[in-house]
C-alpha cells in the first residue's frame, strides 16, 4: 500500500497543479505532496530496514534497500527544490523574466508548466526505483527524459532549444541502447526462464537464477546496457548534453536532474551489474565501469579549469562525480559498494544545495559568466555566498565534509583491489577538479566588491538552503544509525548480496 | 495433409522474404533525398514489420504478439507516418534532405553496416538450444541489428531536425525487430509502454522541431551551436 501511495500522490499533485488557476494553489499542493511524500519516503525506509524487502501487486513494485534509498534522496531533493523554487520564480515574476504581457496569462501558464511538470519529473523517478520489471524500469527512464525536456526548455530561449534538442536526440538514442540492452538480457534469461511472462522480466525473478544465463549474450547487452544508463548519467564520452542541459533549466529542475535523475540512471546501471557479475564474475563488468568512470573524471578536469560559466562548471562536476560513482561500482566487493552508496547520498545533498546557492547568485546577478559578476559576492549575499563557498569546498571533498570519507573509502577500495592505476588516476583528477573549482568559485565569492547594496534575506530561497546547509554539515560528523544502515544494506545489495 | 498456411517452414521463408524487404526499405531511405518519401518509407516499413509480427504470432499460436502487432499497424505504420507529413507540410519547408556524406558513399556505409549485423548476429546463432524456431533467429536478427546501426548512421548523417527524428524511428524499429524474432517480443504490457514512449517521444521531438523552425527560421541542427564549453 505504501509503494501505492508513494507514487499516486506526485501524480496527483501534477494533475491538481495542471488544474490550478492560481499560483498560490500551485505552490501550497506541490509543497504539501512532497512534503508528505518525504514522510512516506521516510516510513517506507524505516520499514525497509526492518523487514529487509515489500512489493505490492505480485511483485510488480518492489522495494529493497537499495531502491528505499533511492526513493529517499529523490523524496529529499523534491522536497527542498519545492521551498526553493517558490522563491526562485517569484523572483522571476518580480523582474519580468518571462515575455512581456498584460494579464499574467503568460506567467500562470509557465508556472503552471514548472509546477505540474516537477512532480510528473519525480513520479517518473520513484517508478524507475520501484518497479521491479526492467522493461517498465526503462519505460520509466525514457518518461524522466521526456517530461525534462520541457523542464529544459521553460524559459523558451534559442540556446535553451538547442539544449533540449541535444538532450533528447542523445537522450533517446542512448536509451534506445539501454533498450535493446534489456531485450538481450530478456533472451539471454528466457532459455531458462521461458517467455511470455510478466515475471520473466523481473529483476528479482533475473537475480535468483542469473548464473545460468546465456554469458555471450549478456556480455553484449550489459555494454549496451552501460552505454544507454551511462548516457542518462552523463558518463563521458556521452556526457556532452549535460553541461547544456543543466545551465538552460531553471534552477530548482536543475538541482534535480543532476541529483535524483543521476542517481536514477545509476540505479538502472546498478541493477544490470548485479545480474551481470552473477553471471560472468565481477570482472567483466567491473573492467568497463571502471574504464568509463575513470574517462568521466578525466574529461571533466579541464573543462572545470577553463569553465566561464558557473552553472555549467557545475555540470561538469557532475560528470565527474558520476565518473566517481561508476568507478567506485566497477572497484566493486564490499568496500567499493559502499563508497558507491554513501557517495551517492553525500553526493545528493551536497549538488542540490550548489545548484540552490548558484541560482540565488544568477538571480541576483542576472548572469552566471564569472566575467559579469567579477567577484567579492560574500559582501552582497553573506549568507548565500559563504554557503556557496562551503559547499564548493565539500564537494571536492575537503576533509570535515562527508564527501572526504565516501571518496577515502573509494580510493581505500581501489587500493585493496589492486587497480592502482585507478587509484592514482583517481587522486590526480581529484586534484585537478579540486584546483579549478576552489579557484573559481573561491574567486566569485571573495574578493572586493562593487557597490552594491546588501541583499535582503529572501525567505523561501534563503531557508531551503539553510535547511540543506544544516544536513550537509551534519552529516560531516555524524550519520544517523538508521540512515547508515539503509546505506549498508544498499551496498550490500549492490556488492551481490541477498 | 498439411496446407502451405500450416507450415511452418512456410511461415519462417515469408518471415525472411519480409525482413528482406524491411532492409531494403532502410538501404532506400539512405539514398533517396526527399523528406516525405522518406516517411512514406518508414510507414511501409512498419506495416511489414506488424506483418512480420502477426505472422510469428500466428505460426507459434501466441495471441499477446497479435495484440502488439496490430498497435504497431495502428501507430506505426498509419498515425505516426500521418502525423510527421503534416508537421512537414505545416513549416513548409524545403523537403531536401542534405546529408553530410553524399548519397553514394553513404549506400556503401550502409552496406558495410549490414555486413557488420550478420557478423554481429552469427555470434549469437546457436540452433541447437534455440527454443524459438531457428531460421527467425538468424536472419532477422541480422536485419534488426542493421536497422540498428543504419539509423544511427541516418541520425549522425543528417543536418535537418526531422530527418534526425526519422533516424531515430528507424533505429526503433530495428529493435521492435530484435525483440520479436529472439523472443517472440517483450511482455505485453512492457510492449505497451514501449511504444507509449515512442509516440510522446514523437510528440515531443515534432514540438521542439516545429519551435526550432520558427526560431532559427531553419531545421538545420548543424546551426545549433551556441553553447560551447
Amino acid at each position: 500500500m505504501m509503494l501505492l501511495f508513494i507514487l499516486a500522490i506526485p501524480l496527483a499533485a501534477g494533475a491538481l497543479s495542471f488544474a490550478a488557476r492560481k499560483r498560490p494553489a500551485m505552490e501550497a499542493i506541490n509543497l504539501s505532496a512532497f512534503a508528505v511524500l518525504f514522510l512516506l519516503a521516510a516510513a517506507l525506509a524505516a520499514r525497509v530496514l526492518q523487514r529487509g524487502s515489500l512489493a505490492v501487486w505480485n511483485g510488480f513494485l518492489r522495494a529493497d534497500a537499495l531502491s528505499a534509498l533511492v526513493v529517499l534522496l529523490t523524496a529529499l531533493v523534491g522536497l527542498i527544490c519545492s521551498v526553493y523554487a517558490v522563491g526562485y520564480f517569484r523572483d522571476d515574476e518580480r523582474n519580468r523574466v518571462f515575455e512581456e504581457d498584460v494579464l499574467g496569462a503568460v506567467t500562470i501558464s509557465k508556472l503552471r508548466k514548472y509546477y505540474a511538470l516537477t512532480p510528473l519529473f519525480v513520479f517518473s523517478m520513484l517508478l524507475v526505483a520501484l518497479a521491479d520489471n526492467l522493461g517498465v524500469m526503462w519505460v520509466a527512464v525514457e518518461a524522466t527524459t521526456l517530461i525534462s525536456v520541457f523542464l529544459v526548455t521553460f524559459y523558451g530561449r534559442a540556446t535553451s532549444l538547442e539544449a533540449a534538442w541535444k538532450y533528447a536526440i542523445i537522450g533517446g538514442v542512448g536509451l534506445s541502447m539501454a533498450l535493446l540492452g534489456t531485450i538481450l538480457t530478456y533472451y539471454s534469461a528466457h532459455n531458462i526462464l521461458g517467455t511470455e511472462t510478466l515475471a520473466g522480466l523481473n529483476w528479482s525473478v533475473l537475480a535468483a537464477q542469473a548464473s545460468q544465463f546465456d554469458k555471450t549474450t549478456m556480455k553484449l547487452a550489459f555494454i549496451l546496457i552501460l552505454l544507454g544508463y551511462g548516457t542518462k548519467a552523463g558518463v563521458a564520452p556521452m556526457h556532452t548534453w549535460k553541461p547544456d542541459a543543466y545551465s538552460e533549466a531553471p534552477v530548482p529542475a536543475a538541482a534535480i536532474l543532476s541529483t535524483a535523475t543521476l542517481n536514477c540512471a545509476l540505479y538502472g546501471l546498478v541493477r544490470f551489474y548485479i545480474l551481470a557479475s552473477r553471471c560472468l564474475g565481477a570482472d567483466y563488468p567491473g573492467r568497463l565501469l571502471l574504464l568509463f568512470g575513470v574517462l568521466s573524471m578525466g574529461i571533466s578536469v579541464p573543462f572545470v579549469l577553463i569553465q566561464r560559466n558557473f552553472r555549467r562548471l557545475l555540470a561538469y562536476h557532475t560528470i565527474d562525480h558520476a565518473g566517481i560513482m561508476v568507478t567506485a561500482l566497477g572497484i566493486g566487493g564490499p568496500l567499493g559498494a559502499l563508497g558507491f552508496t554513501l557517495h551517492m547520498t553525500f553526493h545528493t545533498v551536497a549538488k542540490s544545495l550548489l545548484f540552490l546557492c548558484a541560482g540565488t547568485v544568477y538571480q541576483h546577478f542576472r548572469t552566471d559568466l564569472f566575467r559579469k559578476i567579477k567577484s567579492g559576492v560574500i559582501r552582497v549575499l553573506p549568507f548565500a555566498g559563504t554557503v556557496f563557498l562551503m559547499a564548493t569546498l565539500a564537494i571536492v571533498g575537503t576533509p570535515p565534509f562527508s564527501l572526504f570519507q565516501s571518496e577515502f573509502l573509494i580510493l581505500r577500495a581501489a587500493f585493496a583491489a589492486h587497480h592502482y592505476v585507478s587509484a592514482v588516476l583517481f587522486v590526480l583528477f581529484g586534484a585537478g577538479i579540486f584546483a579549478g573549482a576552489v579557484l573559481h568559485i573561491g574567486n566569485l565569492v571573495l574578493g572586493p566588491a562593487e557597490a552594491r547594496p546588501l541583499a535582503r534575506w529572501y525567505p523561501w530561497r534563503d531557508s531551503a538552503v539553510l535547511v540543506s546547509t544544516a544536513l550537509l554539515v551534519i552529516m560531516g560528523f555524524w550519520l544517523p544509525g538508521p540512515v547508515f544502515g539503509l546505506i549498508q544494506d544498499a551496498a550490500r545489495i549492490v556488492a551481490g548480496g541477498p | 495433409m498439411t496446407f502451405f498456411w500450416q507450415d511452418p517452414q512456410f511461415g519462417d521463408k515469408m518471415i525472411t522474404l519480409m525482413a528482406a524487404v524491411v532492409l531494403v526499405l532502410q538501404i532506400l531511405m539512405v539514398a533517396q533525398r526527399w523528406l516525405v518519401t522518406n516517411i512514406r518509407a518508414f510507414g511501409v516499413q512498419s506495416f511489414l514489420l506488424a506483418s512480420i509480427a502477426f505472422t510469428i504470432a500466428y505460426f507459434n499460436h501466441a495471441p499477446h504478439i497479435y495484440i502488439v502487432a496490430a498497435l504497431t499497424l495502428v501507430f506505426k505504420a498509419i498515425l505516426l507516418p500521418v502525423v510527421l507529413e503534416r508537421l512537414v507540410m505545416k513549416l513548409e519547408i524545403r523537403q531536401e534532405i542534405e546529408p553530410f556524406v553524399n548519397v553514394p558513399i553513404s549506400v556503401i556505409v550502409s552496406g558495410l553496416l549490414t555486413l557488420l549485423a550478420y557478423v554481429v548476429a552469427e555470434s549469437f546463432y546457436r540452433p541447437a538450444e534455440a527454443t524459438v524456431p531457428a531460421s527467425l533467429g538468424h536472419n532477422t536478427l541480422a536485419v534488426a541489428i542493421a536497422l540498428f546501426l543504419i539509423g544511427f548512421f541516418m541520425m549522425v548523417n543528417r543536418r535537418k531536425a526531422l530527418a534526425q527524428v526519422l533516424g531515430l524511428l528507424c533505429l526503433e524499429n530495428g529493435l521492435f525487430l530484435a525483440a520479436i524474432s529472439l523472443t517472440y517480443g517483450m511482455p505485453l504490457l512492457v510492449e505497451l509502454g514501449i511504444l507509449f514512449d515512442l509516440l510522446v517521444a514523437v510528440l515531443v521531438l515534432g514540438i521542439l522541431v516545429y519551435r526550432i523552425q520558427e526560431t532559427f527560421d531553419s531545421m538545420d541542427v548543424s546551426k545549433l551551436s551556441r553553447l560551447r564549453g
